[in-house]
């Protein structure tokens, strides 16, 4: 007579399953109640070393001498033809400056326009050259440069991973921009050598902008993917290729605006806008050093 | 040579974790947990994942699926293991 005196081996695993199941959510929660940053300093202190050098060999560190001084040549040439083109832009602002003179505008003098202009490139640029995208760069009062470790899509959280932490006084809440001086997000999570990054066009979220010349008020809610889309009032003459800004006292700028939805049965408009830097193809964000809230 | 395997396929995952490519993550624990028993570094890479990317303060349950995903994953692939087998 065969007498079963154990259960079936599948039953203990099964079971050893549920109960290990339930003890990491225990423990999560526990953990997470307790000490919030305890595992993601753990597995971030693990993942940086790896994150610098994927950021290393994208950089072109491993790359050829022949090849970095190729680059090297290529992007001094696009430096020079910025430049010319930044000659240009002042030009014809200059011009514009003499016209309003012409027709009675003495309060707004090309001297004025000329000062406001500098002024401006010296509080985005910390000097008086260009503004272009490399030169932005270059290090700003009042904000410090951070290396884009992980982006979206690789991120499923549309966030981004930055290599600066609590170590260069980076605070929660902290504003972020892209080359460019454009306003992307605010940190979150806040670790000793590297903070995350939510992006304002993160499904969900919404951020107080102004829209078009008229400066429209209006809450941009993101959709994910670096697009955002905002409600305005019907006819309020809102084009495509109008800019949007920061609705706050540095009004920077934010995105510009991809399409227009007017539905004429409907009393407001749909505006689509995106940022003009593609934030899968970030490498370098720039963070602001107010302090912010902090956790 | 089970061992072996699910040691390389352990490494494909800590990989594919640590550069956030969730779905390559996915195939590879769905191929552990249905040929190895007791598969928990299912759950491991939920956990390292959500440390990684999630577990943000606003980001309420959403900065935890990486774990919900793992953990109800392990269940129904053992329920069906159990009723296939």
């Amino acid at each position: 007579m065969y007498i079963r005196t154990s259960k079936r081996p599948g039953q203990d695993h099964a079971r050893m399953a549920a109960y290990i199941a339930a003890g990491v959510v225990v423990v999560i929660i526990a953990v997470q109640l307790l000490v919030p940053h305890f595992l993601p300093s753990i597995f971030t202190t693990i993942a940086r070393p790896f994150w610098r050098m994927e950021f290393s060999v994208g950089s072109g560190s491993l790359e050829s001498p022949g090849s970095l001084l190729a680059e090297n040549e290529s992007l001094k040439t696009q430096l020079a033809a910025l430049n010319v083109q930044q000659q240009s832009v002042q030009s014809i602002a200059n011009d514009n400056s003499e016209l309003l003179t012409l027709l009675g505008r003495t309060d707004v003098s090309a001297s004025n326009i000329q000062s406001a202009s500098n002024a401006q490139s010296a509080t985005s640029t910390g000097t008086t050259s260009s503004s272009g995208p490399l030169s932005s760069l270059k290090p700003i009062p009042g904000r410090i440069l951070a290396a884009v470790l992980v982006r979206p899509p690789q991120a499923a959280y549309d966030e981004l991973v930055i290599d600066i932490g609590s170590d260069h006084g980076i605070s929660y809440g902290a504003k972020v921009y892209a080359p460019g001086d454009i306003l992307i997000g605010s940190t979150t999570d806040i670790l000793g050598q590297t903070s995350k990054v939510k992006l304002f066009s993160s499904p969900g979220e919404t951020y107080s902008v102004l829209i078009g010349s008229s400066r429209i008020p209006a809450t941009a809610v993101g959709r994910g993917g670096g697009q955002y889309q905002a409600e305005v009032p019907q006819a309020s003459k809102i084009n495509q290729g109008d800019t949007v800004s920061d609705s706050s006292i540095s009004d920077a700028p934010f995105g510009i605006v991809s399409a227009v939805l007017a539905n004429p049965a409907d009393p407001f408009e749909t505006v689509l806008f995106a940022p003009p830097v593609n934030i899968y193809q970030l490498r370098w964000v720039l963070v602001a050093t107010s302090t912010g809230k902090k956790i | 040579m089970k061992t072996i395997l699910r040691i390389i396929l352990d490494i494909l995952l800590v990989i594919a974790v640590i550069n956030g490519w969730w779905s390559v993550a996915i195939v590879l624990v769905l191929i552990g947990v249905w040929f190895f028993k007791l598969y928990i570094e299912i759950i491991i890479a939920g956990v390292a994942y959500d440390a990684l990317f999630g577990m943000t303060s606003g980001m309420g349950w959403r900065g935890y699926e990486g774990t919900i995903f793992a953990i109800v994953l392990l269940i129904v692939i053992k329920l069906l293991k159990k009723l296939v087998r």
